[in-house]
């Protein structure tokens, strides 16, 4: 009986199909479409990272942050500081990303999961406005607002199209393991505590323990992707932690539908799409990106996966979960 | 192994408990009963310490303090709880709302998946449905077959019967049963006696947040005034 049960839990062929699917039309995109498409391809593949992470988070542990962008700054200036500031080699240095953004979410979370619901959410923006006002003042450290710069060549000198490849490589890694999160005894614990804190707690499970170690691993893994943006531009701006980039991962999130593993990806995908062809095409691009985003989650309300996975369904697929 | 002492207990400002006096002993099955209101559940939580506070008196299991502790803690000592409403994980199936507490064992009896759905047949065939779809009844059977696999010594169930067809709650009954059988304590709390007469030991009254009549199943019925008095609708 047990070992039927475990099977259940291995991917799909058609999951794994659908991987590959998408995984070759990206490609064929980022080595079709020039410079500008590799370029676009990039920017998608490492917000599908950054959305996906603070999605393991909203969806699964029901927790919302409003200062995501903390650890993806984090990141960036992990990476960036330790070359820096520290002289170590810029391959060296990706890992400071990461562990910078999960130390930061160690520290943050800690403080954070002691509440919950809007309180948590507040006290997210707060630790996120901590964060970018010591990497916005601190000068001599950290650059201040004129950030790190000139600290090495953008995408260690690869082209365009190679780098999208490599960041494709390491955001399926990215997405491997969180998936591989979700569906562990792990991943259950944190979505049992997200439905129903008080039921989990009554078999077992320390709520806040749950909660932090799902904040940490949100954290890490949006300072994977701080990581890949600082590379990607060969610098780190204060706004990396700033409002702006919390927003717009919470709006890929919601875009792509909660409740749902692939909701960051559709999201990033959509969103980052949006966001770099609207303004080509009027100069009011922010009030048509509104009304796109509204009439979006108006006819999609579980979001666009919710939409792909209706949709999947009507044609008989049933495979997109 | 379970004993209030005077237990009071509140929810910020409003007192609940008023005085609860109660034991249970390995292997025991007892019954809280009383009307709607009168403090059962407000005992279940202040057991498990869940949101509620301990004002004044004792409870301990096993010998150790309980007040103060954390819910968590006190499952993984061994005492099992299905609350009133059984909340199930309702996005989750059948199979992951039991694999919840799996990672969590602790007790003596180490229950496995193949132990619960001996006892609760119909969760194997449902394992991969979504719990919120399921009835009442098996909802019910689903927190308590959860509550198993914490391996508890003592089981706290608050009104199982709630809301069952009288077919369904036989059902539970008949797991009650079992469970007895296999050594579990249990403190199952009523609105009323007969739903479980068959399994009980002993019975405890409660009446205003404080415990008012105790003794054996046989005794209550030998008093019917109790029931007159602390039962009935006035």
């Amino acid at each position: 009986m047990m070992a039927r049960l475990a099977r259940a839990e291995m991917p799909r062929l058609r999951q794994m199909l659908f991987v590959a699917g998408a995984v070759a039309a990206l490609e064929a995109v980022n080595r079709l479409t020039g410079v500008s498409g590799s370029l676009l391809v990039a920017e998608i593949i490492i917000m599908m990272v950054f959305a996906s992470s603070l999605n393991l988070l909203m969806s699964f542990g029901h927790m919302v942050s409003f200062g995501h962008a903390a650890y993806f700054g984090l990141g960036s200036y992990g990476f960036a500081l330790a070359i820096t500031r520290f002289d170590v080699p810029a391959e060296a240095a990706l890992v400071f990303g990461p562990l910078l953004a999960g130390i930061g979410g160690l520290v943050f979370g800690a403080l954070c999961v002691r509440l919950t619901e809007i309180y948590f959410a507040m006290l997210t923006l707060a630790c996120a406005q901590i964060t970018y006002t010591v990497l916005f003042q601190w000068y001599d450290f950290t650059g201040g607002d004129t950030g790190l710069t000139g600290f090495m060549t953008p995408r260690f000198g690869l082209s365009e199209a190679n780098f999208a490849s490599a960041a494709m490589v390491l955001a399926l890694v990215c997405l491997y393991v969180l998936w591989r999160v979700v569906h562990s005894p792990l991943g259950l614990a944190i979505r049992s505590v997200g439905q129903d804190r008080y039921r989990a707690e009554a078999l077992g499970l320390s709520p806040r323990r749950v909660q932090l170690v799902a904040f940490v691993i949100s954290a890490f893994f949006a300072g994977v992707a701080g990581t890949l943006f600082a590379v990607f531009h060969g610098n780190a701006f204060p706004d990396y932690a700033g409002l702006g980039f919390t927003l717009d991962a919470l709006i890929m999130v919601v875009l792509g539908g909660l409740n749902s593993f692939l909701g960051g990806v559709w999201g990033a995908l959509v969103y980052t799409l949006l966001k770099n062809f609207v303004p080509l095409m009027t100069a009011h691009w922010e009030l048509i990106l509104g009304l796109i985003l509204l009439a979006i989650v108006l006819v999609m309300p579980h979001g666009l996966a919710g939409g792909v996975k209706r949709l999947a369904g009507m044609l008989g697929w049933g495979a997109l979960r | 192994m379970l004993r209030l002492e005077n237990v009071h207990a509140s929810y910020d400002k409003s007192e609940a408990l008023r005085g609860i006096d109660l034991s249970v002993t390995p292997g025991e099955v007892v019954c809280l009963i009383g009307r709607n209101g009168v403090g059962k559940t407000s005992t279940m939580r202040a057991i498990v310490q869940d949101q509620i506070t301990v004002t004044q008196g004792r409870v301990s299991f096993e010998d150790s303090d309980l007040v103060g502790l954390r819910p968590y803690q006190i499952v993984r000592r061994g005492v099992g709880y299905v609350p009133e409403d059984r909340r199930v994980f309702q996005s989750l199936s059948v199979l992951e709302n039991l694999r919840v507490p799996s990672a969590k064992a602790a007790g003596r009896r180490q229950w496995s998946l193949d132990d619960v759905f001996a006892l609760f047949p119909q969760l194997y065939e449902y394992r991969r449905r979504t719990a919120g779809v399921m009835s009442g009844g098996e909802q019910q059977m689903l927190s308590i077959a959860r509550s198993l696999l914490t391996n508890p010594r003592l089981l706290l169930l608050d009104e199982p019967h709630e809301g069952l067809a009288p077919k369904v709650a036989e059902e539970v009954v008949g797991a009650i049963i079992e469970l007895k059988a296999e050594g579990v304590a249990m403190l199952v709390s009523e609105q009323a006696l007969h739903t479980i007469r068959r399994c009980a030991d002993r019975v405890y009254v409660v009446d205003r947040g404080q415990t008012v009549w105790d003794g054996t199943v046989e005794e209550f019925y030998a008093h019917p005034e109790i029931t007159e008095k602390y039962l009935m609708v006035q």
